[in-house]
């Protein structure tokens, strides 16, 4: 049994291919060449397989922001939120945790209990406590992301609330001489922050990190006096994807 | 005839014994268009923001509808009955307490009745008489159960209804059950309708009523009511005498004699999922953990506060929950 799973993101297409409940494939194109270099349009998007190099599905699956956009001719499209929770219990193993996924432009904070989804909150206004903040400030201090994400130590407060005004907040820091490990860790607190009223109502032992700041270590150790145990994904990125791959599975198998 | 006011389900043939007409105070609060004002009066008599709704609404109901008399449950339900009664008293009501003993012990619910038999000075034989009467009622109530979990001829609003509406028998027992009687004949010509996910619903009467027929969009439906379906008393024919049904009553004693019960329920009626209804400010809400624990099925807790019908957050919730126990039943 092969199952095919795609999660369409705004920036970047996710492709995961299972096989007998096992991955075998996992890529990701942008999104504009993978509208443009492996769909045609007819009435429906309609993906070629072929050109993304993938024989037999017995079972696809879509996902992705908001509901139209996966709608795949031939993809069972599924609710994003609902993928995301497949893909962490596929990878966690975890029937009980509570998910957080930064996503590039949007939050969303999940509680499992028994394998199912019991409570959820969606962040999809505000773009200071995304990833598209993490990256903007990553620019402004003219580092990768990489480096953004090891650093934890002596934040600087940063009170502004606002993506936007935290630009110039940070630029203001940067002038007042701050070192810029500092400046680093301030942008990670300010985002941990902004995150933890959201996380109020999401009191728990486990925490499972997917999305993009699943690899941002200094969030993890803010996050990580909250929680018992914070655990991060293996493929943070893939998890929308792999969860349609999963329920993929659980659709076969109930059949 | 005079009228007194319950607080919760008491021994109800006691107070009809005694030539009483018995009205619900919840159901006078919740089914009446005034809910809101009922909780504005209790507010603006000084009831704090953080006391729960129901007791605020009794409170309301009763200096609006003239009860001059009000039975409180002081144990066994909620300790907050105990000052709501006090405060009645103030207002010049005259209020009776009961007590179901957390004990849980036949020898104590004895004591408890015959105590409120003797304070309304009626004998054990008038009682049983009554008793007898009210369980052919109680029968009709569960046959029309039976056609919710077993035939699906009945949605979940209306299993909701036919069982609560046993806490009082709506104020007249003849009337209520030609009226069941004739709902039941109703009943019976329907043809089923099956839906792919069962639901069981605990806790307290909802506040929110629209639950029923919002779960009923995602291909679910609810087929059992735990606490009306008590209320109900769906084992009083197998109890001997009037002690042993109360005693046999699972909502107010402790909360692992109540999870047997749910627990038989649950595999009875193959559900698939709870979903836990809590009222905001509710000792209740603490149970949930203990639900969570003990129950091998999917729970959802979700809450109430003063709106009567769900918020939106509550309905994305309930479709997040009802979405996967259907993608776990099958496609
Ligand atoms: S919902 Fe809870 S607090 Fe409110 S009246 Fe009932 S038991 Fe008391």
């Amino acid at each position: 049994m092969r199952i095919l799973g795609i999660d369409l993101g705004s920036r970047e297409v996710k492709v995961v291919l299972m096989e007998d409940e096992k991955i075998i494939k996992m890529f990701k194109v942008s999104t504009m060449s993978f509208y443009r270099d492996y769909c045609n349009f007819d009435g429906k998007i309609v993906v070629d397989l072929q050109k993304l190099s993938i024989k037999d599905v017995d079972i696809a699956i879509s996902t992705g922001y908001g509901r139209n956009n996966t709608d795949l001719r031939k993809f069972e499209p599924i609710n994003e939120i609902k993928a995301h929770v497949y893909g962490a219990i596929y990878q966690s193993g975890l029937k009980d945790f509570i998910l957080l996924d930064v996503g590039g432009q949007d939050v969303k904070i999940v509680k499992v209990e028994k394998g199912i989804i019991s409570d959820l909150e969606l962040n999809d206004k505000c773009a200071a406590s995304c990833g598209r903040y993490l990256e903007n400030m990553a620019n402004v201090l003219e580092v990768s992301l990489d480096e953004l994400f090891k650093h934890y130590k002596d934040p600087v407060e940063l009170n502004s609330t606002c993506a936007v005004f935290s630009e110039s907040e940070l630029i203001g820091k940067i002038a007042e001489g701050v070192n810029l490990e500092s400046l680093c860790s301030s942008v990670n607190f300010s985002l941990y922050k902004r995150l933890k009223p959201l996380l109020t109502r999401f009191k728990g032992r486990k925490l499972v990190l997917s999305g993009g700041v699943a690899r941002n270590s200094a969030l993890i150790k803010y996050l990580s006096a909250d929680y018992d145990e914070v655990i991060s994904l293996d493929y943070p990125q893939f998890n929308g994807a792999i969860g349609c791959c999963y329920y993929g599975r659980i659709r076969s198998k109930k059949e | 005839m005079k009228t007194i006011g319950i607080t919760t389900t008491v021994p109800i043939e006691v107070l009809l014994a005694a030539g009483y007409r018995v009205i619900d105070l919840n159901n006078l609060f919740i089914t009446s268009e005034d809910y809101g004002k009922y909780i504005e009066i209790a507010e603006r008599d000084g009831f704090p923001k953080s006391s729960c709704a129901w007791i605020k609404g009794i409170y309301g109901a009763v200096l609006e509808n003239e009860i001059t008399e009000v039975i409180g449950v002081i144990e066994g339900d909620c300790s907050n009955t105990k000052v709501l009664i006090e405060v009645l008293k103030q207002k010049g009501i005259k209020v009776y307490p009961f007590s179901y003993p957390h004990s849980h012990s036949l020898s104590d619910v004895k004591k408890a009745i015959k105590d409120f038999m003797s304070l309304f000075g009626v004998y054990e034989t008038q009682v049983e008489l009554i008793r007898k009467r009210l369980n052919d009622i109680r029968k009709i109530a569960k046959r029309i159960d039976e056609l919710t979990y077993i035939e699906g001829k009945v949605n979940g609003f209306e299993n909701h209804l036919y069982q609560v509406s046993l806490s009082d028998f709506n104020g007249n027992i003849d009337e209520f059950e030609e009226m069941l009687l004739k709902k039941l004949h109703e009943i019976e010509k329907r043809s089923p309708v099956m839906r792919k996910v069962r639901l069981g619903y605990i806790g307290v009467p909802p506040m929110t009523g629209d639950l029923y027929e919002f779960v009923e969009k995602f291909d679910s439906h609810i087929i059992y009511n735990e606490v009306q379906r008590e209320f109900a008393f769906p084992r009083a024919e197998n109890a001997k005498d009037i002690y042993e049904q109360y005693y046999d009553y699972t909502y107010p004693y402790d909360i692992g004699f109540r999870l047997e019960k749910i627990k038989e329920e649950i595999k009875k009626r193959k559900i698939d999922g709870i979903i836990h209804y809590t009222q905001a400010f509710c000792y209740r809400a603490i149970e949930d953990i203990i639900i969570k624990k003990e129950l091998d099925v999917p729970v959802l807790n979700i809450e109430g506060d003063k709106l009567n019908h769900l918020d939106a957050r509550t309905k994305f919730r309930i479709e997040a929950f009802l979405d996967m126990l259907s993608d776990l039943k099958g496609c």
